[in-house]
């Protein structure tokens, strides 16, 4: 039974192979604010359904071993499929499925519920910022893709200032919640899996780089852009800002206790 | 394979290699830096031709954008009567392509002065008449398969041309990017060969010349071999550079007949390396190019080699087509496969596709990959249909509604030879604004200039006389020396008309300084007047070991806690207190002792004796260094056998080694040293006699240069007390382009070695006494005095005043008060456009000291607008401008036609002022449009390469052009980008004989390079505009203008 809610939970919550059930419904959402409601809501009921059924202990202790290394190996592959991939939708769900398949590292570790809950919820909220994002470009240029007519540094500078700063979020840069949760983690894990948790970070590392050489670097030579609006680009900044305080907080707590 | 190329084919190479080069302008060395123009390799061609021509060439663009001579013609700074007779000359050309009813004067009209966008019409590649007028009408298209076809060919053969390099036809197709990786490599190999002592370690084997020292690294380089380049074969193809670019351009399989198109495409890849390149191989005296020899050939060898390495490993890696022939079969046998990697890899595809196209493209099988491209194609022309469409109606609504309604109204091939005609405009719209531009700017002088009085009131002689250069830098300079007191001032190359070859004291090259068209025959060489100890200072020592720390590699690991601190004072002083630092730092150095020129031709003799003395000087000092033996141990004697030894003309064992026992070995060794080390050898001898041979001036040559420059510019008679010679130089610091502020008629040099040396032939009674035979009459009391003006500071200083006669001292004082007060009151014209409050423009003592500031402050990136805005080249008596503000924007020539019967003088004006100005004006108008291309981007990203040149970033092309900093304010253009007008005082038919004499001058002119307008003195002063190959009268008339026009906008 508990491996049927861990299969059901895999397509949620993305863990490799069903991590392409998990990016198959995103793809089939409608539209990027339903993409970006279904990266924060699936993880939630993948999480949930563990939690509550009970699996998520059990499992942590019949095979604690073997589900940390295919969330690795999930980690580490979207990682990398990440860093081949100029479009930015894909790279967003890339980079969600990738941060959030690490949230079964804590299996079996984390007695909370919202311990868990909020880790998922630190690696789903950049991923769903970009994801808005991604459908804001695509509607100005037709496409989510980057590289194609030079850096959007110039001629889009607010969405570019908040696509990077969504970057760093998604890839837990400092300041924001998931590299404190990231920290976390490590912390309660035995050494040998550091190597392997590195390599992601390394990955993660040479993903965003891509990303932001594409996206801001180049003279732009394509048609002519309007730019986020004033106010739009305060929301976003606002949604970063709060997410960065509660990085902060939960990086103090962490530091506290 | 093995081609046995012969001489023949080798030849054919290198003649290829030259010819192709041709259109790459060469780039001087940053330390001399020589404004050029960027096409000048493209002068043979009409203006407007050449322009389109380096479009393709070095992808720069020619012309302003759209807006910005949209802003200047709002500011009226563009004749609109001109603007318009050019759009009606067009429209005629054009003929009655389009019905009446489609007025296109007014749609053009409207697209000049309304829209706003770049280009009304882009380039696409499937828009025509029906598929605009379905997307103006929101009509659907039925594919027209059969034409779409021919279409999707003639596309292919456009983009992947089968004389274009093979690596970027693989590169659009394969995105493998080998260009850029090729570039980063070669630019690596460069900078270590073409080094000239900014690193550390230096490159193995560079005297054997580039390719073969490179060669020689390449097959042990660890970087090469860790990216998987195979070189070794291809370097053992072949041994002669030549040889290998035939050998690979045969592998490429690029048909022969296109080698020539082949070669022009990749040395103006990196034309920056290929310009230095190609002046250094052509360069005389160039220590760096004699030491270490390279040519274009070299430079397109190692070019050839890494990119079909790096061609072979995509080959390997990707299953690409490895030459021409392979990649033209790709791509006729997947025509759409080749259009979406096209659309793909270059950028070019819809963002929406970009994705799916990318998968597909991936996949090994591709079923249903047809249809996808189809489905492409069909969005593509749709997109590209709706966005003309798109353009259009946003122009017809700024026009009004019947606008609207015309083209609606307009059939499929209406709309098609609409568009032709539209195109057609926009790619000559460029040259039009700027004629008009132009026109302005001629009648705004035209309406300007001073009309002199027929009839000369007597002259009075003048406290003193100025020569100052004709850099527009002198013009703010001489007005208001003039206006201040009783100066006369006078305009000529800044060199003096004297071409120099200058070796300074301290300094172990030549410098050429004279216009970089001219190459001195004369050598000049500073001797110190006074006998200087050879112990090196204590505070130069610890200077020395102090930068011998800086420049190590091992100095980051081991000296930063050590020494660190000592660069921190420096660092915060030149911050801080830049004035103050500077003085202290010129107080811890020794100043340079008084030095003298040698200026007289040598007698053989003369020249003997140097040389042996030379050679003795040696010797001496290697039998200390080598031996340890003291002067005081030595005679004459001694050192003069050593000498016949060295030479050759007698045999050892020297009375010296007997006496100090040296045996017959030592005594060998020590000759062998002397030979090799010491140059006392008689190979070298020859050499050094031939040297000396060169330097001064024999009383004919000097004799001639004086009264060609005196007459040059008019100054045959009325000599004041004093005649200034005032060269000029900028002081700037942490600035590499220094010398682009430096003097151009001194080869970007500075201009005082050539002041003191006309000064020193003028003062002598020999040559004033010629010249009286000559007719020009120099009073006794009269003296030549060379000086500085320091363009940065506007300070003129006073140069070997120790020569000055005693009588002349009296007058001194009043000399320098005179220049100070200039210099103040062209500080407070200048300092207020430099950043710099409007009040300084009161206040001359404040702007004074802000000059001075800006002259010691390093994080300065604009000391001095330097030659920024230039725009006007005028070649007459200084009656024409007297009084007037030319506003630092004119080079002023100072000519009198009526002391040039045969037009000689005008002809020796026209072929080098006149060159120098136009090539500084196209410098600034290149740099200006295309500050990317031509110009060389923002300093902020400056790198030094090599110690001659820049580069943006860590590795790039050599950035050949003019920083944004020097032509750009705020983001716009500073410099308003026109080609020199060049008004010139004399009868129209005098004139016309003096170009005519001169082919090249002739060249330029009938192709527009610069602008000309004659001033004919015998036809009461009428102006005549050169235009299309013929000379038009100008009216003068008082037209208000653009500073009126701009306030009555206001």
């Amino acid at each position: 039974m508990h491996i049927i809610i861990w299969i059901i939970a895999g397509a949620l919550l993305p863990w490799f192979p069903f991590s392409w059930i998990f990016n198959r419904l995103l793809v089939s959402a409608p539209g990027a604010w339903a993409r970006a409601l279904a990266v924060i809501v699936l993880p939630q009921l993948g999480l949930l359904l563990l939690l509550k059924s009970g699996a998520w202990l059990i499992l942590g202790q019949e095979m604690p071993q073997a589900l940390r290394a295919l969330a690795l190996f999930t980690a580490i592959l979207y990682a990398y499929r990440a860093a081949g991939t100029r479009d930015v939708q894909i790279w967003a769900r890339f980079m969600g499925t990738s941060g959030l398949s690490l949230t079964w590292l804590l299996i079996g570790l984390l007695p909370g519920h919202w311990g868990v809950q909020l880790f998922a919820l630190a690696w789903s909220i950049p991923a769903a910022l970009m994801l808005v994002w991604a459908g804001i470009l695509t509607r100005k240029t037709g496409g989510s893709y980057l590289g194609l007519t030079g850096g959007f540094a110039r001629v889009l500078p607010r969405l570019s200032v908040l696509m990077s700063l969504t970057a760093l979020a998604a890839t837990a840069t400092p300041v924001f919640p998931n590299f404190f949760a990231l920290l976390e983690a490590m912390e309660s894990l035995p050494l040998i899996w550091m190597p392997l948790l590195l390599l992601v970070l390394l990955l993660w590392g040479w993903t965003v780089g891509r990303f932001l050489q594409d996206l801001l670097f180049g003279i732009y030579h394509g048609e002519s852009l309007h730019d986020l609006s004033v106010g739009g680009t305060w929301l976003g900044g606002l949604a970063l800002g709060i997410f960065a305080l509660v990085g902060l907080f939960w990086g103090g707590i962490w530091i506290i206790n | 394979m093995d081609y046995q190329l012969t001489l023949g084919d080798r030849l054919k190479v290198r003649t290829m290699i030259y010819v192709a080069s041709e259109p790459i302008p060469r780039f001087w060395p940053m330390r001399t830096f020589i404004h050029h123009n960027p096409l000048f390799g493209l002068e043979h061609l009409p203006f407007e031709d050449a322009v389109e021509e380096a479009g393709k060439l070095f992808h720069g663009r020619g012309y302003l954008s759209r807006s910005e001579y949209q802003e200047y013609w709002q500011a009226g700074k563009v004749d609109e009567a001109a603007l318009r007779k050019y759009l009606q000359a067009f429209l005629v050309k054009q003929g009655g392509a389009l019905p009446p009813e489609v007025p296109m004067e007014h749609w053009l009209w409207s697209l000049l002065t309304l829209c706003k966008s770049e280009q009304l019409v882009p380039k696409t590649d499937w828009l025509n008449g029906a598929v605009l007028h379905a997307a103006l009408h929101g009509q659907g298209l039925d594919p027209d398969t059969a034409n779409q076809k021919e279409r999707l060919q003639e596309i292919l053969a456009h983009k992947i041309a089968l004389d274009g390099p093979v690596y970027a036809n693989v590169d659009r197709l394969f995105g493998t990017d080998i260009g850029s990786t090729l570039d980063d490599l070669l630019v690596k190999s460069c900078l270590d060969f073409f080094d000239e002592g900014q690193s550390a370690w230096q490159s193995p084997g560079r005297k054997q010349g580039f390719f073969t020292a490179w060669k020689e690294v390449a097959q042990h380089n660890v970087r090469f071999f860790l990216r998987g380049l195979h070189l070794r074969q291809l370097l053992e193809s072949e041994q002669t550079p030549e040889g290998v670019v035939a050998h690979i351009l045969r592998e490429l399989q690029v048909p022969e007949a296109s080698w020539q198109k082949y070669i022009t495409r990749q040395l103006t890849r990196l034309h920056g390396w290929a310009g230095f390149i190609r002046y250094r191989s052509t360069a005389r005296h160039y220590y760096w190019a004699e030491q270490y020899p390279a040519d274009l050939t070299d430079f397109l060898a190692v070019r050839m080699v890494l990119g079909m390495a790096l061609l072979q490993e995509a080959v390997r890696h990707q299953g690409c087509p490895a030459n021409a022939e392979e990649i033209q079969n790709f791509v006729h046998a997947d025509p759409l496969s080749a259009y979406l990697r096209l659309e793909l890899y270059t950028g070019a595809i819809l963002p929406a596709w970009a994705q799916q196209v990318e998968d597909m493209l991936a996949r090994r099988k591709r079923p249903g990959f047809d249809r996808v491209a189809e489905q492409y194609i069909a969005a593509k022309t749709r997109w590209e249909g709706e966005r003309q469409a798109r353009n259009l109606l946003r122009l017809a609504k700024a026009m009004g509604a019947e606008a609207e309604a015309q083209l609606l109204g307009m059939s499929p091939e209406q709309l098609d030879q609409f568009l032709n005609i539209l195109r057609a405009w926009e790619k000559g719209e460029g040259f039009c604004w700027l004629r008009s531009m132009e026109s302005h700017y001629i009648k705004s002088l035209v309406n300007r200039i001073n009309i002199p009085h027929q009839q000369e009131a007597v002259e009075k002689r003048p406290f003193a006389q100025a020569l100052m250069c004709i850099d527009v830098r002198s013009e703010p300079m001489r007005r208001h020396l003039e206006a201040i007191g009783d100066y006369q001032t006078f305009g000529i190359g800044g060199f003096f008309g004297v071409p120099i070859s200058f070796l300074e004291y301290g300094r172990g090259t030549e410098v050429h300084l004279c216009p970089a068209i001219q190459t001195p025959k004369n050598l000049v060489v500073e001797i110190p007047a006074e006998l200087e100890l050879e112990e090196e200072p204590l505070y130069g020592a610890l200077e020395h070991v102090l930068h011998e720390l800086k420049s190590s590699v091992l100095s980051p690991f081991v000296a930063v806690e050590a020494v660190g601190l000592i660069f921190s004072l420096g660092l915060i002083g030149k911050t801080v207190a830049p004035l103050t630092y500077h003085h202290l730092h010129n107080k811890l150095h020794a100043e340079k002792p008084v030095t003298r020129l040698l200026l007289d031709k040598l007698s053989p003799d003369q020249a003997d004796s140097i040389l042996r003395a030379v050679q003795r000087a040696m010797i001496v000092r290697a039998l200390i260094k080598e031996w340890n033996v003291p002067r005081d141990q030595v005679t004459d004697d001694d050192v003069k056998e050593l000498r016949e030894i060295a030479l050759e003309h007698v045999s050892g064992p020297s009375a010296l080694a007997q006496r100090m026992q040296f045996s017959a070995q030592q005594e060998a060794e020590f000759i062998q040293k002397l030979r090799d080390t010491y140059r006392v050898e008689r190979h070298e001898s020859s050499l050094q006699m031939e040297r000396l041979g060169r330097i001064g001036f024999s009383l004919d040559e000097q004799v001639r240069y004086i009264s060609q420059a005196l007459l040059l510019i008019g100054m045959n008679r009325n000599f004041s007390r004093f005649v200034l010679l005032v060269g000029h130089e900028s002081e700037t610091e942490n600035n590499p382009y220094e010398s682009a502020l430096d003097c151009g008629a001194c080869g970007g040099g500075k201009g005082l070695p050539n002041a003191r040396v006309f000064a020193a032939m003028a003062n002598k009674p020999e040559v004033r006494r010629r010249l009286r035979d000559k007719g020009i009459v120099i009073p006794d009391d009269t003296w030549f005095l060379p000086a500085v003006h320091n363009t940065t500071s506007d300070a003129v200083e006073l140069f070997d005043l120790d020569l000055l006669p005693a009588r002349h001292l009296l007058y001194l004082e009043r000399l320098r008060n005179g220049l100070s007060a200039a210099t103040r009151r062209s500080a407070a014209e200048r300092m207020p456009s430099l950043g710099g409050s409007e009040k300084l423009a009161q206040d001359p003592y404040a702007a004074a000291a802000m000059a001075l500031r800006q002259t010691h402050d390093w994080s300065q990136v604009r000391p001095e607008w330097g030659l920024t805005r230039n725009v006007y080249a005028i070649v007459g008596r200084r009656e024409l401008t007297a009084g007037l503000d030319l506003e630092s924007r004119a080079f002023l020539h100072s000519y009198d036609y009526r002391l040039d019967p045969k037009g000689r003088l005008l002809e020796t004006i026209l072929a080098s002022p006149m060159v120098v100005g136009e090539w500084i004006n196209l410098e600034h108008y290149f740099s200006v449009v295309d500050t990317q291309h031509y110009g060389s981007g923002s300093k902020v990203y400056h790198n030094v390469a090599g110690r001659f040149a820049v580069m943006t970033g860590n590795q790039s092309d050599l950035r050949t052009g003019l920083p944004t900093q020097t032509v750009l304010k705020d983001g716009k253009p500073y410099h308003e980008p026109v080609r020199l007008i060049v008004l010139v005082e004399a009868p129209v038919a005098f004139a016309q004989r003096s170009v005519g004499n001169l082919v090249k001058i002739k060249a330029l002119l009938g192709g527009g390079w610069v602008r000309v307008i004659l001033l004919d003195p015998e036809n009461e002063y009428r102006a005549y505009v050169l235009e299309d190959g013929a000379f038009h009268l100008q009216e003068r008339c008082a037209t208000p203008d653009s500073q009126t026009i701009l306030e009555e906008i206001a």
